[in-house]
């Protein structure tokens, strides 16, 4: 109960706050940008066409009418919402009148798949190996897995992707070079096995770096966390150090990674901008990428949108599973 | 009753060396002890005179920059003789807990804050009996009961835990198995007067049961006073007084360690107590001769060069002092 109170009715507040001024910010930053989306839309449309004076003002006023910019700023805002929860992020201009809620729709399973299962692996990974060579630091396999991860982990992702990519789709030709899946989507083998023989690459690319940062957080973690009175006082009984390493070293240091993992799920509404584009893999960092390059205004305010909702759920969901982890914030 | 553990000519030296430039320092410097099977065996001195590294040595538990560069540690266990030195890893692992326990200093951080007392408890129970979760939870909470610790503890985590219950349940932690050989540092500092009655209590009824030796360090001379048979003072390294608790108390033949006993709070009188003038050497180059002759107001001129042996002034009772040694000297020529 007190729990409840103390803890939990706080952050379910928090959400409800950042997810409302951001969503208002959003809804404040283009109206208070000295570019007019709808000026800059029309003048897309008759780039490559003459259009006479008078029906290009009709024109520009039904678009006005259409996104509701003739009302006042109030009425926008109240319109505004009540769209958003019905979840009507309005037409995209690029792929005009497709719903933007439809082409996010789309994208999304592509980005949650491809990011959360790296996410998945690399922060497992990370967290096990260097909580391992963390503890183990004088052997000789610890030390090698970390000269490796000092030497991966500064590599420009740019580098790390255009290595893999001339590896493994150009010379030893092992995975494609570009695309999604193959196919007719379905619960097929077929299908799932092209998901993972097209996601590879990309899911490599993005995993050699995020393991290698979560490795060397963990080890550093781990080399405090093995100074500790409690783990010094465990070695000197002599509790076996498989036991030490588990519930004592491996145990404290979760805390903090489990904290961080809410970032980087965060993060995976957003998509991976640069990994989607360089394998043009069909998700919302490609989507956005093609959005910010043909000026595709609410395709950008829905993947905004998605993103501040996405980070602020996933914060709340870490925040909320936080004290199973922590008997310190579970029992005060 | 036998000795248990003696050490002789000990000395523990931090060999440190930063940027090519080594230092040494002599935190413990020729000791030569031996204690008895059963007593309890305190060591005092002011802070950084080497008690918690002379304990570590004890404990054989130390490495670098902690070097032993002389002497020896030699526990008598079960009748036999066991050089420290020659312990092998295995026997070391085996002795801990079941033979030789240890309450360490500041035990406030000892308890995996993550794990529920009761699990620690089980930690370190199964590494040296081979015990089922519940029946290492019976032994427990058979041993807290015994102990007058409340039963609710072993679900509780540390943190749930006061500082005074949290040293109570880390002196259970250490001397469940029955330890014959149990080294404190420090278990009463850092917990105000009642609760410190109540550990030093607890520490008493722990010792006594099974009868274990119980090497109490503590720069706490009332501490000493209420729980030791015997007391060693310690000064900069050195050994410089060693006698029983009574003798120390009330015929103390060191000077520094008349300083000790005449700054305790006496019970009846509350007032402020002079405290001992100058401060203790550093021990990366410690003064020559007798390393008190600094401070001490007894000092010659014989003290600043040669170092003073530590004698048997009286049966038991051993000091190492100029002017002690000299008026003994006196007083059998007389
Ligand atoms: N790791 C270390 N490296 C170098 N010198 C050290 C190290 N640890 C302790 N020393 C020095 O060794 C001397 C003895 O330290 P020790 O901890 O044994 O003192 P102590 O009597 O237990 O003091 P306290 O009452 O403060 O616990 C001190 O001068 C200290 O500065
Ligand atoms: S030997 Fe000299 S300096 Fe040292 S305690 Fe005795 S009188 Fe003082
Ligand atoms: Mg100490």
């Amino acid at each position: 109960m007190n729990l409840l109170r103390t803890y939990i009715l706080p952050r379910l507040l928090q959400w409800v706050m950042v997810v409302f001024v951001g969503i208002t910010a959003t809804f404040l930053i283009p109206r208070l940008s000295p570019v007019n989306p709808v000026d800059e839309m029309l003048a897309r449309m008759t780039a490559f066409q003459s259009m006479d004076p008078d029906s290009f003002a009709a024109m520009r006023e039904s678009t006005i009418a259409l996104f509701g910019l003739d009302k006042s700023p109030i009425e926008q805002y109240i319109t505004y919402w009540s769209r958003l929860l019905q979840g009507d992020l309005g037409p995209s201009f690029g792929n005009f009148p497709r719903p933007v809620s439809d082409i996010i729709a789309t994208a999304l399973p592509w980005t949650i798949g491809l990011l959360g299962t790296a996410t998945a692996i690399s922060w497992t990974s990370g967290v096990l190996l260097g909580a391992l060579a963390g503890y183990y630091h004088n052997r000789r396999w610890a030390q090698v897995i970390e000269r490796f991860v000092v030497v991966a982990y500064p590599i420009p992702y740019l580098i790390i992707a255009f290595v893999l990519i001339l590896i493994f789709a150009a010379w030893l030709q092992w995975f494609p070079l570009v695309g999604g899946a193959r196919g007719d989507p379905g619960f097929n083998w077929e299908y799932i096995s092209s998901l993972l023989y097209f996601g590879f690459l990309p899911a490599l690319s993005i995993v050699i770096g995020a393991t290698a940062f979560r490795f060397i957080m963990a080890k550093s973690l781990t080399t405090t966390e093995i100074a500790s009175d409690y783990v010094q006082y465990a070695e000197l009984a002599a509790v076996p150090k498989r036991k030490i390493m588990l519930y004592y070293v491996a145990r404290n240091t979760m805390l903090p990674q489990v904290t961080d993992l809410a970032l980087s799920l965060g993060a995976i509404f957003e998509g991976a901008l640069i990994t989607e584009v360089v394998f043009a893999y069909p998700g919302i960092g490609f989507i956005t990428y093609n959005a910010i390059y043909n000026g595709d205004y609410n395709v950008i305010m829905g993947v905004t949108l998605l993103s501040i909702v996405g980070i602020a759920t996933a914060s709340l969901l870490i925040d909320l599973l936080y004290p199973v982890f922590d008997p310190r914030v579970r029992l005060r | 009753m036998g000795t248990i553990i003696e050490t002789n000519n000990l000395r523990a030296y931090y060999i440190t060396k930063a940027y090519g430039v080594e230092r040494t320092v002599k935190a413990v410097d020729d000791i030569t002890l031996r204690i008895q099977e059963g007593e309890v065996y305190g060591i005092a001195g002011e802070s950084g005179c080497g008690k918690s590294t002379l304990l570590r040595v004890l404990l054989n538990a130390y490495e670098p920059p902690l070097t032993v560069v002389g002497g020896e540690v030699i526990y008598h266990l079960d009748g036999e003789r066991v050089d420290a030195a020659d312990m092998t890893e295995e026997h070391q692992r085996d002795l801990r807990w079941r033979t030789i326990s240890y309450i360490p200093q500041g035990s406030m951080h000892v308890l995996n804050p993550v794990r529920r007392i009761r699990d620690s408890f089980h930690d370190f129970i199964s590494a040296h009996r081979d015990v089922s979760k519940s029946e290492s939870f019976e032994l427990t909470a058979n041993y807290l009961r015994d102990l007058g610790l409340p039963e609710k503890v072993m679900a509780s985590y540390p943190h749930q835990l006061s500082g005074g219950m949290r040293q109570r349940v880390t002196i259970a932690l250490a001397t469940i198995l029955w330890p014959k050989l149990i080294f404190a540092d420090e278990p009463t500092t850092a917990l105000d007067v009642v609760v410190q009655r109540g550990v030093i209590q607890m520490l008493k009824d722990v010792q006594q049961k099974e009868g274990s030796t119980l090497i109490l360090i503590t720069h706490d001379i009332g501490v000493h006073a209420n729980l030791a048979d015997r007391i060693a003072i310690l000064y900069a390294g050195k050994l410089v007084e060693e006698a029983a608790t009574q003798t120390i108390l009330e015929n103390p033949r060191h000077p520094y360690t008349r300083f000790l006993i005449e700054s305790l709070p006496s019970l009846d009188s509350r007032e402020e107590r002079l405290s001992i003038p100058g401060r203790p050497p550093a021990l990366d180059r410690p003064p020559s001769g007798c390393r008190f002759h600094e401070r001490c107001p007894l000092a010659m001129d014989i003290c600043k060069t040669i170092e003073p042996a530590l004698i048997e002034i009286a049966p038991k009772h051993f000091t190492a002092c100029h002017v002690v040694e000299e008026e003994l000297s006196h007083a059998s020529a007389v």
